[in-house]
């Protein structure tokens, strides 16, 4: 009598599930659309809110505002996430996450479907890892890009997927561009210009810390192995937070109780080891992803509702933990600051054009790659150490690799966080973002006596920051020449490093970028003479 | 190795075969006699006037019409200046409309297929939208390719004749069209003082492009004995005076409403230098192609028509 219901319900539980999937793979695709999007397409602003995934994460809302001391507005968005959660729990693990979706679809390539049925590896650890991120957060150590999941995941995109595929392509379709017959080009070149309507880079570009940013993404996958959905369950700082508001959400799965014998089915299958022995299921790790509701051979589990009252099964830290964690966080910052921040340092870290004071730009930027992956020089390069331990992964600009195009303002336009503010094209135009310096012991018209001056030709400002003057040299055979010298002109140069870029030199350019004079650093300056007045005395 | 006797079809043949792989031989460009030397008169018109599209037609029919350069059927490379993110307006390159009107008597002269493009300074896409050209081209219809520099396409020359450039990397579809336009906008530069078409020249070459500014008269008359356009149209409609090649204000762009055309690319050259009152022995690179005779530079020995509209 009773497999009738049990069918009926199979069903809608099989239907919620194939709901979940197609929710699950739709934003995937969105997510790559948007990730595809993040670029110049003939327009001055961006069309798409490209960084939109950044905006609805209520982690790094959460951190950036505790970390600079301000609401910010351009993450209201993640408040949305947080009411959501109050619903439906962490559904939005197991059915947005793009991360959460591709670990799915990693297990199941994987073929290693019958695990996930182990306990939690580090029950705690998701938890002490968001406690020290808020803490440190608060006391202005700002490391929460390094772990927030979609940050990882645009990373690794960013800097090493989709420039390596590009890489991959353009290999494939230059080998049968230059070797295969014609016959064969007759498709292969339609299909390659296809692609790079559609899905290819539209230049390849080189990225400083490619093999971290993959090998950061990678691991998420390895550790597939050690259990399902290992990272979302042990580490993800975002799964956590959204977890702890998920124990007051309205929705919940109701598991077995004493009735339903002792098959532990559900807890077996649970990708999320949201199920314990009791067969209770705690709504901090449930991600809805309804396959103990479909399985369950006697079809107990289901639904049921509650209103902002948390059950007492949940994980949570013992009052040692707590404290524990809370320390360490509260004494990482200060032993920080004792660090020697040398000045020096600082000169070959030059910020995007609108990035905030440096304090206030750590504060904010959560390590996402927007920037980096919107920039249509290949100018913004991931930073390693050149800003301390909390600086990984930020923009800065690599003048030799590429330059900051003068009538672009995408950088601005795509930072979630405001960490680069969005500038006009006026402001940007009048953006000082560093200095250009002649190492004229390399510079050809000093050193040798050779005409060039191609640094004069490509600066971009329309009274042109770099300029030149006729000189009598000697050159390399001792002969006196007359040549073109050129230099810079303090007032007018904005740092946009395209000097550097094009300075035919090889290798190291006889014109270089350094922070120096930088708008955004108050205690930068460039030195003045007497005439130009301000601030010259000391001089 | 006596290398007379290799005439252009050959060295077409040459970059066929290198650009499909199945030779490593550097394609090597030698002018014979009869190909080198120019008419005992070169012919230039100069056109003035406020409609770009038909001052640019009236340069090329009194110069005898689109058919002298374009034969039925033929492929046909025009090769504007779009290096740079600028506006119309300021001048730093080709009119589009210039180019437009080239396009439209290339066509009509029976050409099948135009190709425009420019290996640009600033971002690609930037100066192709920016310039205007995107949306003019575009509307023309398929015989007609606004095309990105494909790197694929680059392949090395030794340049024979060279006397400071002996080899460098050469975009495939400037060397192997059957026309090949070549349509500067004049401007001021720092280092050569003007861009005109010689200097145009280099927006068909790969690899660290700034190397040749170290005796650029020279180089750029080099490239010359290898990038021959069959026509110059120099855009003089509006002449960026000061801070060039790219400019950037307004102001420093002189409306001058004038075109000059030419088979003659030297001629073309020499006589646009006068348009900014310099005379055409200040240009190193005018000097050097003449020395070399590739064309043109007595004013004397250059016969020009003049027509206003």
């Amino acid at each position: 009598m009773t497999t009738r219901p049990h069918q009926a319900s199979k069903r809608r539980y099989f239907g919620l599930k194939i709901a979940r999937i197609c929710s699950q793979t739709f934003f995937l695709g969105l997510f790559l659309f948007l990730f595809i999007k993040t670029d110049y397409t003939g327009y001055d602003t961006i069309e798409y809110a490209v960084n939109i995934l950044f905006r609805i994460d209520p982690l790094l809302a959460l951190c950036t505002m505790l970390a600079g001391k301000v609401i910010i507005a351009l993450m209201a968005p993640a408040l949305i996430i947080l009411l959501i959660s109050l619903i439906f729990g962490r559904g939005f693990c197991g059915w947005f996450c793009p991360v959460g979706t591709m670990l799915d679809a990693a297990h199941h390539l994987l073929g290693r479907r019958k695990m996930g049925n182990k306990p939690t590896r580090f029950p705690h650890l998701a938890l002490i890892i968001l406690l020290f991120i808020v803490v440190s957060s608060l006391l202005n150590f700002p490391v929460v890009g390094y772990l927030d999941p979609f940050s990882i995941l645009v990373r690794a995109f960013s800097q090493s997927l989709y420039p390596a595929f590009n890489s991959l392509a353009v290999s494939f379709f230059s080998f049968t561009y230059e070797s295969a017959p014609p016959a064969v080009n007759l498709v292969t070149e339609p299909l390659y210009s296809f692609l790079k309507q559609s899905v290819l880079p539209f230049e390849q570009k080189h990225y400083d810390l490619a093999l971290l940013s993959f090998m950061m993404f990678a691991a998420l996958f390895l550790l597939e192995f050690v259990q399902r959905r290992f990272f979302c369950r042990n580490i993800c700082p975002l799964g956590a937070l959204i977890g702890l508001v998920s124990r007051l959400s309205f929705l919940r799965v109701n598991g077995g109780d004493t009735d339903c014998g002792k098959c532990r089915h559900c807890s077996q299958i649970c990708r999320m080891g949201a199920i314990d022995d009791d067969r209770n299921i705690g709504m901090g790790s449930c991600s809805l992803c309804m396959d103990c509701l479909e399985q369950c051979p006697r079809q107990i589990i289901g639904f049921k509702r509650s209103f902002l009252t948390p059950e007492n099964n949940e994980i949570s830290l013992s009052r040692r933990k707590f404290i524990g964690t809370l320390a360490a966080g509260a004494m990482v910052p200060p032993i920080l600051n004792v660090r020697n921040t040398n000045y020096h340092e600082r000169a070959n870290l030059i910020r995007p054009p609108g990035a905030r004071e440096e304090h206030d730009f750590l504060y904010r930027c959560v390590r996402c790659a927007e920037c980096i992956q919107v920039c249509i020089g290949n100018a913004l390069q991931p930073t390693f150490l050149q800003s301390g331990i909390e600086g990984i992964f930020t923009p800065r600009l690599v003048a030799r690799t590429g330059y900051c195009e003068f009538n672009c303002t995408l950088c601005g336009q795509v930072c979630p966080t405001g960490a680069i503010k969005e500038l006009t094209l006026e402001q940007k135009h009048r953006t000082k973002i560093g200095h250009a310096w002649f190492d004229k012991n390399v510079c050809l018209p000093y050193a040798k006596g050779i005409p060039c001056i191609v640094c004069e030709e490509h600066c971009p400002t329309p009274d042109k920051a770099i300029r030149f003057r006729l000189a009598d040299v000697y050159d390399d055979q001792d002969r006196k020449v007359r040549v073109k010298q050129p230099y810079v002109v303090d007032s007018l140069c904005i740092g946009c490093g395209i000097c550097e870029t094009k300075c035919p030199v090889p290798g190291r350019s006889a014109i270089y970028i350094t922070s120096a004079g930088e708008e955004r650093d108050r205690d930068s300056f460039l030195p003045v003479s007497g005439e130009q007045g301000g601030g010259s005395e000391i001089y | 190795m006596e290398n007379k006797t290799l005439n252009r079809r050959k060295f077409l043949q040459q970059v066929s075969l290198f650009s499909v792989g199945l030779t490593l031989v550097v394609p090597r460009f030698s002018i014979s006699k009869a190909f080198a030397s120019s008419p005992p008169v070169s012919r230039l018109v100069v056109v003035k006037g406020s409609n770009y599209g038909q001052i640019t037609r009236e340069a090329v029919a009194t110069l005898g019409g689109m058919n002298q350069f374009v034969r039925s059927g033929d492929s046909v490379v025009i090769k504007p200046n779009i290096g740079w993110d600028r506006s119309v307006e300021q001048g730093a390159n080709t009119h589009p409309l210039v180019v437009k009107a080239l396009v439209e008597m290339v066509l009509e002269a029976g050409g099948s297929r135009v190709l425009v493009f420019d290996h640009t300074c600033n971002e690609k896409r930037r100066c192709y939208r920016n310039s205007g050209m995107e949306e003019v081209l575009g509307a023309m219809g398929r015989a007609v390719k606004l095309e990105h520099i494909d790197d694929r396409k680059f392949i090395p020359v030794d340049i024979e004749k060279g006397i400071s450039l002996t080899r460098w990397d050469i975009y495939k579809e400037a060397l192997l069209a059957d026309c090949y336009i070549n349509v500067p906008a004049a401007k001021h530069h720092g280092l050569s003082r003007l861009t005109l078409g010689l200097k145009n020249n280099m927006g068909v070459i790969g690899g660290n492009r700034g190397r040749l500014h170290h005796d650029l008269g020279q180089k750029l008359a080099d490239l010359a004995t290898v990038v021959k356009p069959q026509l110059t149209v120099v855009d003089a409609t509006r002449m960026l005076m000061k801070n060039g090649p790219q400019g950037g204000r307004i102001k420093d762009v002189r409306k001058a409403d004038t075109v000059v055309a030419s088979a003659d690319p030297v001629a073309a050259d020499a006589y646009a230098t006068t348009l900014f009152g310099l005379r055409p022995e200040e240009i190193s690179s005018t000097v050097a192609a003449h020395k070399m005779g590739l064309g043109e530079m007595n004013l004397d020995r250059i016969s020009v028509k003049e027509r206003i509209l």
